[in-house]
């Protein structure tokens, strides 16, 4: 009996087995990446997972020209703003988009004008915790802000916390008054209809702005008003706006919905499964996508996502840098690499640790660590960066998938300049440089520092060995102790001052300058908290005023030369220490048609123009 | 009986307060600064001067963890046991997605673990120091020196990247087209019963195409351990005296093994077995992520590493249910297994 039940299901199996080889899907493709998104909410999401489905099922005014990052091409707007067009007015205060009719939304719904005013406030309005609307809020407040409860009490005097409660239920009737006339006053005259067009008022010229709502740039994405307000959003009303800030994702209705117009529809989201499921929206306005279907997998394990790439199963999928060499010379696999993308990473010296930090060890010159102020001296600074053998890195670390660039900024990027001074290895300037440190007390008493990077990151963490070993090989008295903390502990760390040599990086938000000047090399600049008030100090006496300048001249020459001068600052004061930019690597099976990078996007993928 | 029951699941609440307590207490005192990690996965989050500050007031990171951990009671008898945001879901909602899958895949694991490593047990008893009894139990002896990692890559490699039999993943392409149909109904969220019940046995055998390779991971795994024991207490078995009588009496060896030494030998086995189940379901992570099964291992796991702290507790509050109740399961099945022992 055991054993006709036994070859009974033997039999099922195989036949099951048999009756599914060689599936193949010609009409789906499918693209394995790892995780999944935060919150389709493009007011929300701020992770590459989510701009993923994001970019592929909404549209925006304006996008990039293919590959390049300074061109740009209409979207949903009919033409691309210029001063020459007529459509920047008032020194780049003034920017109107004449927009495309009849473009639908999937709901059926007719994208107007109010739909992308309705937007662009309901974003500024949303502005949640560390999200991505502080973007657009830099722009359209002059840079004055960079969050809506800040310019709520900029405007009206009144702290965020006297007017309303973390239950988002306003505190009192002045401030009820204060916060609708915040509205009336100053979001709601940020974007007006002008028949068919929407223009937008800036407080100030704002060189990145046209990048700030291009697409690629998600919190920018059109969404259809009509059916977001049935369904829970924003109202469009100045009285109640605040019960829509800072929402928590279960609280929107977009996190687990599209309401875009975009070239794909949402299916499903399998958030278990870590798998998006979109359909063809047959009724786009460029025409239907070839593919009819598109599946994006999370798929956390790499050797899984390697496999079902070779047999066949997965059209595309994400390869972490140091696996690339298994895709060379296979049959059926076109791996694609060396594209520049808009990230930098970097060595930190901080000049001013927080005499607490338990990675100081004595606090002092004594041979058994190293005082607070230790990289106030340029010479060690200078000696840094002549520690790390480049090309080696490069080749060997990166696979090759990495370039040196002169400062903390991307190749390509405005004011970039391949022929300034890059860091160079160098034993013996190093060596001479060390020397004359600490006048000469260094050389003689030693020190023990540390070099700190997140667990997990190679990269990071052999950058932190390099420089072990070519710093020990110079003197037997300096020792350097490599140390990799959680992401948490990192991250607490470094807010805290209290990181002496780390190495991070920045990937940009959209191809300006400002994007990384800003960050690194501005008194207010995310990693100058990470830094050091003396550090900070020398920014507020350098470079600080040429950074502001930079972001609000409208000549693009004179920008050019302003950033250009910044760098030069930085590279002369060894402020700047670049470790590598990176350069992307796709891979695919042959079949895919129609895939370009772009720096802003890769490695998440634009369906509308690929095909198999 | 009854009051054995009451008791054990009077119990219940007093596990789970422990459990909780502990783990809110470790994880709130990491501090403000660690705990905002997860919601800052990148520097560019922090490009807001307050950021940071902003949301350690809306999650209530500074407020202390004895009223964070009464807010957090206090929604648990809501129903409401947070928000994952490593799984951009609530925690409960998570649970529940994830839960079929795992279940789906123990279940599946345990009807060869049983069968084939009692069978295994029975023959290494029997044949005790027989280059059978050699042969199984070096089999055994891999099997439990294996990492799941490297056993579970192999077998995806050889049996879906060489041979393309055994895909990872739930279902194919064309199931999930077949499920999204009208006439589809989700009962259990388990595809093979699922399927069974939807009366569509070319899912089903989708399905168990999907689950062979993990099941086979898991199964070489648990086999040595559940061999060893089958073998242990058949040994013993065998050396009693009621055993030589029935030889002495003249039963055949088959009628011997069969009828009256594999049964006894088989009680201590049920309730290890039983025990496994539990230990299953919490040693799938390995398995569900290298075959890329959505269970709760691989929800657990990402909570884990990212510091997920409310999906982190909230796993260990659903796991220390399950612990406990499968417990008491056990404990009752092997009274009733054995008339001779009395829960008292």
């Amino acid at each position: 009996m055991w054993r006709k039940v036994l070859v009974l299901t033997l039999a099922v199996v195989l036949v099951g087995v048999a009756g599914f080889g060689q599936v193949k899907n010609p009409d789906t493709m499918i693209y394995l990446p790892f995780g999944s998104p935060e919150s389709l909410d493009p007011h929300y999401a701020y992770d590459t997972s989510s701009s993923q489905v994001i970019f592929n099922t909404y549209d925006s005014l304006i996008r990039y020209d293919h590959s390049r990052i300074d061109a740009f091409l209409p979207m949903i707007s009919l033409e691309v703003p210029t001063v020459e067009n007529g459509l920047i007015r008032d020194g780049g205060k003034t920017i109107e988009f004449p927009l495309r009719e009849g473009v639908k939304f999937h709901s059926g719904n007719t994208l107007t004008p109010e739909d992308v005013a309705w937007s662009i406030k309901r974003g500024i309005l949303f502005d949640r915790s560390a999200g991505p609307m502080k973007l657009l809020i830099e722009a359209l407040s002059g840079a004055e802000y960079y969050g809506i409860r800040d310019w709520f009490e900029g405007f009206s005097g009144m702290a965020w916390s006297d007017a309303v409660t973390q239950d988002r239920m306003v505190k009192s009737a002045e401030a009820r008054e204060k916060l609708i006339a915040f509205y009336n006053e100053v979001v709601d005259p940020i974007v007006t209809v002008e028949g068919n067009s929407v223009v937008f008022h800036l407080n100030r010229s704002y060189g990145p702005f046209l990048f700030q709502i291009t697409h690629y740039s998600s919190w920018a994405s059109i969404i259809d008003s009509q059916w977001a307000i049935a369904n829970g959003a924003w109202d469009g009303k100045a009285d109640g706006w605040w019960r829509w800030n800072d929402l928590h994702p279960t609280e929107t209705p977009l996190h687990t919905k599209v309401a875009g117009s975009g070239p794909y529809k949402l299916v499903e989201w399998d958030q278990g499964n870590q798998r998006i499921v979109l359909e063809r929206f047959e009724d786009y306005w460029q025409g239907p996508a070839p593919m009819k279907n598109v599946i994006i997998w999370g798929v956390d394990e790499f050797s899984t996502r390697k496999a079902m790439l070779l047999a066949g199963d997965a059209d595309l999928i994400n390869v972490p840098n140091q696996f690339i060499d298994q895709f060379k010379n296979i049959p059926g696999i076109r791996a694609v690499t060396g594209f520049p993308l808009a990230s930098v990473t970097n060595i930190h010296m901080n000049w001013g640790v927080d005499p607490v930090s338990e990675y100081l060890g004595s606090g002092k010159l004594d041979g058994r660590g190293i005082p607070p102020d230790f990289f106030t001296d340029i010479h060690v600074r200078r000696a840094i960066i002549h520690l790390i053998n480049y090309d080696a890195y490069m080749e060997d670390v990166l696979s090759g998938l990495g370039k040196m660039v002169p400062t903390d900024m991307p190749e390509g990027y405005l004011g970039y300049d391949d022929t300034l001074p890059k860091a160079s290895f160098n034993l013996a300037l190093a060596e001479r440089e060390l020397k004359q440190a600490w006048d000469g007390k260094l050389w003689e008493v030693g020190f023990v520092m540390p070099a700190l990077y997140n667990t997990g990151n190679m990269m990071r963490q052999t950058g932190a060995e390099m420089l072990k070993v070519y710093m020990e090989s110079l003197n037997p008295k300096f020792k350097v102790n490599v140390i990799g903390l959680q992401w948490a502990t990192y991250l607490a760390a470094g807010n805290n001052n209290l990181l002496p040599l780390f190495f991070i990086g920045w990937s940009s938000d959209y191809p300006d300058p400002h994007d990384f000047i800003f960050t690194y090399y501005h008194s207010q600049g995310t990693y100058s908290e990470w830094r050091g008030e003396p550090y900070r100090q020398f920014l507020r006496e350098n470079t600080d005023a040429l950074i502001e300048e930079a972001l609000f001249e409208p000549d693009f020459d004179r920008r050019a030369e302003l950033y250009r001068t910044v760098q030069e600052i930085v590279i002369e004061n060894v402020v700047a220490s670049p470790l590598y930019m990176p350069t992307g690597i796709q891979v695919m099976r042959d079949w895919v048609d129609g895939w370009w990078y772009h720096p802003m996007r890769s490695p998440e993928l634009e369906f509308f123009f690929l095909s198999k | 009986m009854t009051a054995f029951i009451i008791r054990r699941l009077f119990l219940l609440p007093v596990v789970l307060f422990g459990v909780t307590l502990l783990l809110f207490t470790m994880v709130w005192s990491l501090g403000s600064d660690r705990l905002i990690s997860l919601y800052i996965s990148t520097p560019e989050a922090m490009k807001s001067a307050d950021a940071k500050q902003r949301l350690i007031e809306k999650y209530g990171l500074d407020q202390p963890a004895i009223i964070q951990y009464g807010k957090w009671v206090g929604n648990v008898l809501r129903g409401d046991l947070g928000y994952s945001m490593s799984s951009h879901q609530p925690v409960l909602e998570g649970l529940l997605a994830r839960l079929p899958y795992t279940l789906e895949l123990t279940i599946f694991s345990l009807i060869p673990v049983i069968f084939v490593g009692i069978w295994l047990g029975v023959k290494s008893g029997v044949h005790h120091n027989r280059p059978l009894d050699q042969g199984i139990r070096i089999f055994a002896i891999v099997g439990w020196s294996l990492p799941d990692f490297v056993f579970g890559l192999l077998i995806l490699m050889l049996f879906y990247s060489q041979l393309g039999w055994f895909p990872p993943g739930l279902y194919s392409l064309a199931t999930e087209q077949a499920m999204r149909m009208d006439n589809w109904t989700h009962y259990t969220r388990m595809v093979t019963f699922d399927a069974i019940l939807n009366w569509r046995w070319d899912i089903f055998l989708d399905g168990i195409r999907h689950l062979v390779a993990p099941v086979l991971t898991l199964a070489y795994l648990w086999w040595a351990f559940l061999l060893r024991v089958t073998r242990s207490s058949m040994l013993d078995v065998l050396s009693k005296d009621y055993i030589r009588t029935a030889r002495a009496k003249g039963l055949s060896e088959k009628v011997v093994i069969n009828k009256h030494a594999r049964r006894n030998a088989l009680i201590p086995v049920i309730t290890v077995a039983g025990h496994m189940v539990v230990q299953l379901m919490a040693g799938v992570v390995i398995v569900e992520t290298i075959f890329t099964r959505p269970g709760i291992g691989t929800f657990s796991a990402r909570a884990a590493q990212q510091l997920d702290y409310f999906a982190i507790i909230g796993f260990a509050f659903f796991f220390s249910l399950i612990l406990v109740i499968g417990n008491l399961i056990v404990d009752i099945s092997y009274a009733l297994i054995d008339p001779r022992i009395r829960l008292s």
